[in-house]
């Protein structure tokens, strides 16, 4: 903007040129400036190995045939699509169920910090951020251990006799979408807090002095202003727990396997790359489209343009 | 052994790092999630790098006479996998590794050795690029499973061809499985470095009675619901062991026999997970009543980490045999020398030397005498405990399997080409993706 602007000025007449020009073209390079160090990065680590998948995928040949050569095999994205469309389908299912559970346990958390925590919001903040200062695969493991056969939860619970012996959660698809869900929790709180924490508490005032009900104020006025958070939310959380494998590793059992442990294994045990490759390109393009159309049906354009009217 | 390391051995940092040893080497650092994650962009990289390759059998592409012409070069980059051999440390406290340091008093080269081999295809993949664009590595000797990578380097030519006069003591002191292994015949291509068995780990709490054979593994009333690990790798060959193939010269008819017992064993119910690692912690937890294991594995933790409900059984049918083989890169700076360095670990006080750290099963024999005779010394010492674990190592079947085990066991399967491969995978991995 601040570009364009200089550009379509028209020049003050009395000013000395050569001035002008170098303050003008000065002006007119500093977006870029701004731009350079995030486009550099961005340049460097995620267009270049962008660049290199893709690459990767079109390559063919084997590993015991003198490895691979690109050779715009294109057909390998018709045979892993074909061979694992039931790994992307249930990662879908999954990262759904994630996504939902999500956005159900934040929302009345964080509704109630933003609305209700009075001087202490940074703190409950904090306290739902805490997990994070522990790394992630650290927590994941952990919970192997809760949920363990004769761990500390089912442990006393068999001992009880509350709980047949054989009982057990992890090896579960309950497991993986529970581990997945906690890991993921944060990224859906914060973009929520984040959104409802500015809606103006007067607006909610103002529907109850036209004789709102709580939950019509709450269903008319607070959710409607909240739906950018809940799409920031969910893009957060559905795309990268979509492509999760860590969860489905360690908590999961063979009934579990999802995209990311297929991708990992043809990529590091199998070394068949360019599947990897391929299947790693198939599951971003469906992201970008799955995401694309969410928008389009929950746009922040269109959230805006509702609220204001 | 020298005097300060006899003062050494009851360093608990010592102690620690023979416990570890174990842990890493096989279960431990194999490629868990996390490391996964930064391997991940270098082999991507690595595989943008072939192309220029010429492939073909591996058998004519080398020259012995041209390669090993020249004399040995002063330095010897040695890649090998996280403490995988001895250590000890000298009067400053700074950590060393004696056997390469007599190495170096006996032929004045110098070896850097570097603990880079945390997986055999993640590090394949990294040398992968300059193999194929017909480049030295950087390494003279690296250290390789029988397996696919294996494999691979030998069927595009990427290793030098090793010199059969260059290794006496190999001649002379080698086991006879680690002479002309059905991966490798007559070793044109490699020596074992260290060696290893796939049997079942039990959990004695939770099973009831014995475990003694494979077709435990796949019994409810045995083993019970959901409480057996499979190691996906292994288990194709471990299977046809057991159900009285030989994995070496199967076919996919044996393979799909195979696979119908996983599916059968799957469809029981006994099945947790299919993991390449991470049994361990499972294991542990007390999540699983019967699992295929890596003798040292489970050893370690009966022996030396007081879980003493968990027992190694090499069962009824058979094991899993697999050995980690040092080779030579093509184009190699160095290759005079990593013979000589190779050969010297087959003299039976080296080859010692690093058994009693490792505790693995060793190419050489004789160290099982030499091992019992430190025993000795380290009792006369009044060095108990240290002379009891060098009494158990030497003792130990796993570490020096009887001729009758041994007839039991199988390198496995070697896959030569990639239409094989596929066949095999096409057959075993919907097995453990739940396919």
């Amino acid at each position: 903007m601040g570009m364009r602007g200089a550009t379509l000025e028209a020049p003050p007449a009395q000013e000395p040129k050569a001035e002008r020009g170098a303050y003008a073209s000065h002006k007119r390079l500093v977006p870029y400036w701004l731009l350079t160090p995030g486009g550099a990065w961005l340049l460097l680590f995620l267009v270049f190995p962008l660049f290199i998948l893709l690459y990767t995928s079109l390559e063919s040949g084997g590993l015991l045939s003198g490895g691979f050569r690109f050779t715009w095999q294109f057909s390998n994205y018709q045979t892993v699509l074909q061979q694992y469309q039931k790994y992307f389908v249930r990662s879908l299912v999954y990262s759904i169920i994630v996504t939902i559970a999500c956005l159900v346990l934040a929302y009345p958390m964080t509704y109630w910090i933003a609305f209700y925590g009075g001087r202490r919001k940074s703190s409950f903040l904090l306290l739902i951020l805490l997990p994070f200062f522990v790394s992630f695969v650290i927590r994941t493991i952990q919970w192997k251990f809760l949920l363990g056969d004769s761990g500390m939860i089912l442990g006393p619970l068999k001992n009880l006799g509350l709980l047949p012996r054989a009982f057990h959660v992890l090896a579960t698809p309950f497991a993986v979408v529970a581990g997945i869900t906690y890991n993921y929790l944060p990224f859906t709180a914060l973009p929520l807090y984040v959104a409802l924490e500015r809606i103006d508490k007067r607006l909610v005032e103002a529907a109850k002095d036209l004789y709102s009900t709580r939950w019509q104020a709450f269903r008319h006025v607070v959710v409607p202003l909240s739906v950018p958070g809940m799409f920031a939310a969910f893009l957060l959380t559905f795309v990268p727990a979509t492509g999760d494998y860590v969860n489905a590793a360690i908590l999961g059992g063979p009934g579990t396997t999802m995209i990311g442990n297929i991708i990992q294994t043809k990529f590091l045990s199998e070394n068949l790359y360019n599947q990897a490759a391929a299947l790693s390109g198939i599951l971003m393009a469906a992201m970008v489209v799955l995401v694309s159309i969410y928008a389009r049906v929950l746009g922040t354009e269109e959230v805006v343009r509702a609220a204001a009217a | 052994m020298s005097e300060q390391d006899e003062g050494t051995f009851l360093d608990p940092a010592r102690m620690q790092a023979v416990l570890k040893s174990r842990l890493t080497r096989r279960g431990f650092m194999k490629g868990a999630g996390t490391g996964a994650a930064a391997i991940g962009l270098g082999s991507l990289l690595a595989a943008c790098g072939g192309g220029t390759s010429k492939g073909g059998s591996g058998k004519t592409g080398w020259d012995i006479s041209k390669i090993y012409s020249g004399q040995a070069g002063d330095t010897i980059n040695f890649a090998n996998w996280p403490l995988y051999i001895d250590y000890a440390k000298d009067k400053n406290g700074t950590r060393y590794i004696p056997s390469l340091k007599k190495f170096k008093d006996e032929t004045g080269i110098t070896v850097n050795f570097a603990e880079v081999i945390q997986g055999n295809p993640d590090f394949f993949g990294k040398l992968q690029p300059q193999l194929a664009a017909g480049q030295d590595t950087g390494w003279d000797i690296i250290v390789i499973t029988n397996g696919t990578q294996f494999t691979a380097l030998v069927a595009n030519d990427w290793v030098y061809p090793l010199d059969p006069a260059k290794h006496p003591n190999f001649d002379q002191y080698a086991a006879p499985w680690a002479k002309n292994p059905s991966y490798d015949p007559n070793n044109e291509h490699s020596m074992p470095w260290q060696s290893g068995l796939t049997g079942i780990g039990v959990n004695s709490k939770l099973v009831n009675g014995p475990i003694t054979k494979m077709d435990d593994l796949a019994n409810p009333d045995k083993v019970g619901k959901a409480r057996v690990d499979m190691l996906t790798e292994d288990m194709p060959n471990f299977v046809m062991i057991n159900l009285g193939i030989d994995p070496v010269t199967s076919g996919p008819a044996e393979w799909k026999e195979a696979a119908a017992w996983l599916l059968k064993q799957r469809d029981a119910g006994v099945i947790r997970a299919y993991t390449d690692q991470g049994y361990i912690d499972d294991m542990t937890a007390g999540n699983l009543s019967a699992f295929m294991a890596w003798s040292g594995d489970v050893l370690y933790y009966a022996l030396w980490a007081g879980y003493d409900n968990l027992s190694f059984v090499f069962p009824e049918g058979g094991a899993l045999h697999w050995n980690d083989n040092m080779m030579i890169p093509a184009h190699a700076a160095n290759p005079v020398g990593a013979m000589e360095l190779m050969d010297f670990y087959y003299r039976p006080d080296i080859a010692t030397m690093v058994t009693e750290w490792v505790l693995y099963m060793s190419p050489v024999p004789k160290t099982q005498e030499l091992i019992l005779a430190d025993a000795k010394k380290a009792e006369a010492q009044n060095y108990k405990g240290y002379a009891n674990k060098l009494y158990q190592t030497a003792k130990s079947p796993y570490l020096y399997p009887s001729a009758e085990f041994l007839a039991k066991t199988s390198y496995g399967r070697n896959l030569t080409t990639d239409a094989e491969r596929q066949e095999w995978d096409s057959i075993f991995l919907p097995i453990s993706q739940g396919g």
